[in-house]
């Protein structure tokens, strides 16, 4: 595994990253780095800056200083056009799937695959919507079912499967585990696990420094529109991580 | 592999059906003598119902995809005019009827246009364009009937929109064939698939590319268009512009939709289940009329019917999903 020379070619790199609202410094002079395949804890406390640093990345938000490298390309992003065009997927809670429709029309919601006059090719929607959720270990009844009857996980998972079946090159989530039980939480872990072994890379944003623990390779702590904290997760442990985040928010207040 | 399907998305209509039939039997049976089923009322029907039920059908279009038109009443009159002012002047009635379309269509466009970009509800929006043309056409036509009786008599228009083919009146034949397209479209495209996702999520839609500005202004275009049809077709049955035509058709437009399984809310609902609604509507208030309730007080019942229809379908739904999962 440590032999594969892929996975430590730098995916994405950004440069000084600046982002303004108003009169709020919301990110200042961020330097963020994400590996081919590796999986990027992002954590920090509320209003800490990660949302607006991801959004930068989605193309929702324009950096107003700073620059943006996409393997080793510089790159705009303007859009979230943009973004998915260099191949990334960002899966927001609950942003993800229309829950009244069915899950074949979710996997391909805005890519239909379709014949003359726009007519859906409804055939190759099932079939490879329910390919794609086999592929992560995730076996539903018909490509049919709604997706408002489906399980937290199972609905993460669909956005999941929908982002590997389009070849996603890095996947952004935010707050995956967010109101899941707990079995549900450990589905979307090994849903991360399943995009890794692709060699997928993943960005995780949570609050819960236990979950993304589990899985991340790397730990980024944000606080305050700035980077507190690199780690590698074998360095370090949840006691410690969640320590510098109090002390950093501590260390600002005093 | 192949077992029992339920696609919910035919679920809607499906239960929808149900209520068409058993209002569909109650009316045939309880009326004196079965006038109901009198192929004189069927056809009055099958000759009316077309009048709203084409603009109806734009509607459930356009609530799926989660928002309202309320100018409908003001856009057919206002079509009306505009057609029975190019023919005063001379021109083809066909070719006055070709030009309205994209008349009707501009008038969509602008709704749309207000629509998504000012970002309010459109409730409000297309509220107050229709006050904005209903109040400019009262202003021009003085709100006096204009005749074009000599005009479109006996020409191809009147046999294109108002003829029969055999005992079938050509309206329901016209109603049917748009149902048809826009079922298409709303259920087999890609585009309907966008309405969808536009209704029942529209972060997510646009977080997957689609642009629902112009979706939402296309379902408005549609609407346009469908008016400036029931338009022209209404005023070649009258033979003549009223400024009266479309008085009501904006919230009877929603109750039928509505009663054909369309949420509110958006996201939620079928052309089959739009079409059946449109029906139930009319049946109630025809077959009212011949259980002869008093004429002026029919709309307090179908109030009572909408509740009633709309009540019973999340219910059914509610099993449904249940089943389903």
């Amino acid at each position: 595994m440590s032999a594969n020379s892929g996975n430590s070619e730098v995916l994405l790199r950004m440069e000084g990253i600046h982002k303004w609202f108003g009169k709020v410094h919301a990110l200042k002079g961020v330097d963020f780095e994400v590996k081919k395949g590796e999986v990027v804890g992002l954590v920090g406390d509320n209003g800490a800056g990660k949302s607006t640093l991801i959004k930068v990345i989605s193309g929702y938000h324009r950096a107003n200083e700073g620059k943006i490298y996409w393997v080793g390309q510089e790159v705009k992003i303007s859009s979230p056009k943009d973004s998915r065009a260099l191949g990334v997927e960002t899966l927001y809670q609950e942003q993800a799937l229309a829950p009244h429709l069915s899950i074949a029309r979710n996997v391909f919601m805005g890519r239909e695959p379709s014949r003359a006059l726009g007519f859906m090719d409804k055939q190759t929607m099932n079939n490879d919507s329910m390919e794609a959720l086999a592929a992560i270990g995730l076996h539903l009844r018909s490509p049919d079912v709604m997706v408002s009857t489906l399980s937290g996980g199972e609905r993460q998972g669909v956005a999941i499967a929908r982002a590997i079946h389009f070849e996603a090159k890095m996947v952004i989530l935010d707050e995956p585990t967010i109101a899941l039980s707990v079995k549900e939480v450990q589905e979307v872990l090994d849903f991360v696990q399943e995009l890794k072994e692709k060699g997928i890379a993943v960005i995780f944003i949570t609050h819960n420094l236990y979950h993304v623990y589990s899985v991340a390779d790397r730990i980024v702590v944000i606080a305050h529109g700035q980077e507190l904290a690199n780690m590698q997760t074998k360095d370090t442990s949840v006691d410690q991580i969640s320590k510098i985040i109090v002390r950093g928010t501590l260390g600002e207040e005093v | 592999m192949q077992r029992l399907k339920i696609r919910p998305i035919t679920i809607y209509g499906l239960n929808t059906a149900l209520t068409f039939i058993i209002t569909f039997l109650i009316f045939s049976i309880f009326t004196p003598d079965h006038l109901f089923l009198d192929p004189r009322n069927l056809a009055s029907m099958a000759k009316l119902t077309p009048d709203i039920g084409v603009v109806a059908l734009g509607i459930g279009i356009l609530m799926i995809a989660g928002e309202f038109d309320l100018s409908i009443a003001s856009i057919i009159p206002f079509c009306s005019y505009i057609f029975t002012q190019f023919i005063m002047n001379g021109m083809d009635p066909l070719l006055a009827f070709i030009l309205i379309f994209p008349i009707g269509a501009t008038f969509g466009l602008i709704n749309g246009l207000l629509v998504v970009s000012t970002g309010l509800p459109s409730f409000i929006i297309t509220l107050s364009t229709m006050l904005f043309w209903k109040g400019l056409l009262f202003g021009l036509s003085r709100m006096m009937p204009i005749s074009i009786l000599k005009y479109v008599s006996d020409t191809p228009i009147e046999k294109i929109l108002t003829g029969q083919i055999g005992p079938v009146p050509i309206q329901i034949i016209w109603f049917g064939i748009f149902a048809v397209i826009l079922g298409l479209l709303l259920h087999q495209t890609k585009f309907g698939n966008w309405i969808y996702a536009t209704g029942s999520n529209q972060e997510a839609a646009r977080a997957m590319g689609i642009n629902v500005r112009m979706v939402k202004t296309v379902c408005y275009m549609i609407i346009g268009v469908l008016c400036a049809w029931a338009a022209v077709m209404q005023a070649v049955r009258l033979g003549s512009f009223a400024a009266t035509q479309g008085i009501g058709f904006e919230l009877k437009t929603i109750a039928a939709v509505v009663v054909g399984g369309t949420a509110l809310t958006g996201g939620v609902g079928s052309m089959l289940g739009i079409v059946l609604g449109i029906f139930i509507i009319r049946i109630v208030e025809n077959g009212l009329i011949l259980l002869k309730a008093p004429v002026f007080g029919v709309e307090m019942f179908i109030g009572v019917a909408v509740v009633i229809f709309v009540l019973l379908n999340s219910f059914v739904n509610r099993r449904l999903v249940r089943l389903n999962s």
